[in-house]
């Protein structure tokens, strides 16, 4: 019998949980295939199975599923629900499941799990080996390795983003969702033009999550979206090392306009507010980083 | 001989060259359209700023800015080239040294650039859309057959200017034939156009900043005697409008220039040297990214917006 394959679209979850899923895999011993960097093709896909009102970041999703649809047997699609009842996750990836499930004629992989309702992701991990036709107690190996190997990973990314801190450069604080940081057409222009700028850019995300989920009630305490949550952890958890901040959301994401206009009120910080459509043209961002670095090296100068 | 320096700051709509010398005082200037060709533009441009320049100097240094900075030094071999906002403000500074606020609306982009101390703090600029800038003013002066020219001394007429949405253009725009369709006077609907320009502004650009006193308002639109006359009644305060306030950009610039260490003796030979631009869609992978080849004396110089180095090739 041929290895099964699963489809991981290269979005939204996919940068939560990054190698995670792909290590439970190869211990099961089933293919995955990630969908490849988001390139024009993937967004115009995505355009096309998506309405204008929808955010960016669904639309390039979407894109993905597209590009993997004829390619394996299964689309990976986790549903977590919250991570506990102050920390909810945005509805958009709640409906990622129904939305590839009406648009595409492809089978889902799928989990649903509340951990408010004491479920927890090693649950969702061996449903969806069963589903499968795989032991729980074969899973639950697997899942054991999974999870240590990306929790290294983790350790790993965390330690070179404090070292980072610690750069003689401008340091800038970049306040954005991995999913758009890391997207070849959303947030990586904007971090290569940084770099041509000579600027030391901090990822706000890059950080133990549960500090800065913690640090962000001295900034709100109303805010309950998890995510958003760690984001503006981070801003208090760096404050006395960074010279700016720059928050990247994609148009038009419901929580980032609430959560960086509600911050942009309260922090005493040069920053910039990138809010990142399908644009082909670079020029705007670049004017607007170049400004907002002029701004910085002259407020440094200064002081 | 006296040193002098060249400043051009290339917009959408019109391109501005100042030359300046040693005192920042401005020798001669040149405000004329783009007409959507930068590069003939700007060999217009030097073509006269040559013939106004006095023999007795020699040019040092050359800065550009706005939206096509870049092609531009690259044809002109400027020694800077910078954005838009520190050109701005360098040269309001250099006119205003006290200003607080620089209100600008240009032909696309309109921004607010706040001052502390002689230090650029913060700014902001017009996001996704071109939405109350000067186009939209010069499209609709077009639409109703008015001279742009004559548009602010037109709006300063109307007693009662009528309601016109100011969210968006596009809503604007479908406010404005609906009230010319049931009969308001022209010089009512052109004053609510300013007045709608205004609060866009306050409204998108300047959304919570803190407005402070000395106000200086420039670029293209600054010209318009109908938008001024809301600025001032909306934020209820005096406003400044230099004479030179729509060559600010090109002003800044040059005085960076003068500052860049890096000067020679240019020529402004640039008249003379074919210069051209080809724009094709790459095919090498599947970004299909927007390429433009630039060419100096049919010799390839520069290639932009390519992510990967296989558009460059």
């Amino acid at each position: 019998m041929d290895k099964i394959k699963i489809g991981i679209p290269r979005s939204i979850p996919y940068y939560y949980f990054d190698k995670k899923w792909t290590y439970y895999f190869e211990k099961l011993n089933i293919e995955v295939i990630l969908s490849p960097k988001t390139n024009k093709k993937i967004i115009n896909d995505g355009l096309n199975y998506t309405n204008d009102e929808m955010c960016l970041s669904l639309k390039i999703y979407m894109g993905h599923v597209n590009y993997l649809k004829d390619k394996c047997d299964y689309i990976l699609i986790p549903r977590i629900e919250n991570y506990g009842v102050a920390d909810q996750t945005c509805t958009n990836f709640l409906s990622l499941y129904d939305l590839v499930k009406n648009t595409f004629k492809v089978k889902v992989l799928n989990y649903n799990i509340v951990l408010s309702k004491r479920e927890t992701e090693e649950k969702g991990f061996i449903k969806i080996g069963k589903s499968l036709g795989i032991k729980t107690s074969v899973c639950k190996r697997a899942y054991v390795y999974a999870k240590a190997m990306s929790e290294k990973d983790k350790k790993k990314k965390h330690l070179m983003n404090l070292k980072k801190l610690l750069s003689s450069k401008l340091k800038i604080l970049m306040v954005g969702h991995p999913y758009n940081i890391e997207d070849e057409y959303v947030g990586l222009p904007v971090l290569k033009t940084l770099e041509k700028l000579n600027i030391e850019w901090i990822n706000a995300y890059d950080f133990d999550s549960s500090i800065t989920n913690k640090l962000s009630s001295k900034l709100s305490k109303d805010i309950y979206w998890k995510y958003s949550k760690e984001l503006i952890g981070a801003i208090k958890f760096v404050e006395d090392k960074i010279d700016g901040i720059i928050f990247v959301s994609s148009f038009p994401c419901g929580p980032d306009s609430l959560v960086n206009d509600l911050v942009i009120r309260k922090i005493n910080f040069p920053y910039l507010n990138l809010v990142i459509d399908d644009l082909d043209s670079l020029a705007g961002v670049e004017t607007r980083l170049e400004s907002f670095v002029d701004i910085i090296e002259n407020a440094k100068a200064k002081s | 001989m006296n040193e002098y320096y060249l400043g051009v700051d290339i917009g959408s709509i019109s391109t501005k060259g100042v030359i300046i010398d040693n005192n920042n005082q401005v020798i001669t200037s040149l405000y004329i359209w783009t007409e959507g060709n930068p590069i003939v533009a700007v060999k217009k441009l030097i073509r006269e700023l040559k013939a106004k320049m006095p023999k007795d100097g020699k040019l040092l240094g050359i800065g550009t800015t706005g939206s096509a900075r870049k092609l531009i030094g690259l044809m002109l071999g400027a020694n800077v080239v910078k954005n838009e906002i520190t050109a701005h403000a360098v040269g309001t500074l250099s006119k205003h040294k006290d200003v607080h606020t620089i209100l600008e609306i240009g032909g696309q982009d309109s921004k607010i650039i706040i001052i502390d101390n002689g230090v650029v703090v913060d700014y902001s600029m017009n996001t996704l859309c071109a939405a109350g800038t000067g186009s939209f003013l010069t499209s609709q002066a077009k639409r109703l057959g008015i001279p742009i020219e004559d548009f602010g001394e037109l709006a300063l007429k109307s007693k009662n200017p009528v309601k016109i949405a100011a969210r968006c253009t596009v809503f604007a725009e479908s406010d404005l034939i609906h009230k010319a369709q049931i009969g308001y006077l022209k010089e009512d609907i052109i004053a609510g156009l300013c007045k709608s320009i205004v609060l866009n502004y306050l409204n998108n650009v300047g959304k919570g900043k803190k407005i402070r006193e000395p106000i200086v308002f420039q670029g293209g639109v600054s010209k318009n005697k109908g938008v001024l006359k809301y600025f001032k009644e909306v934020l209820d305060a005096p406003i400044i409008v230099d004479d030179d306030s729509h060559l600010m950009g090109a002003i800044g610039i040059a005085i960076m220039a003068k500052k860049n260490k890096n000067h020679q003796i240019f020529e402004l030979d640039a008249t003379d040297v074919l210069f051209e631009t080809k724009g094709s869609e790459c095919s090498k992978c599947s970004n299909n990214c927007e390429v433009l080849k630039i060419y100096k004396d049919h010799e390839l110089v520069d290639t932009w917006g390519n992510r990967c180095p296989k558009g460059s090739e």
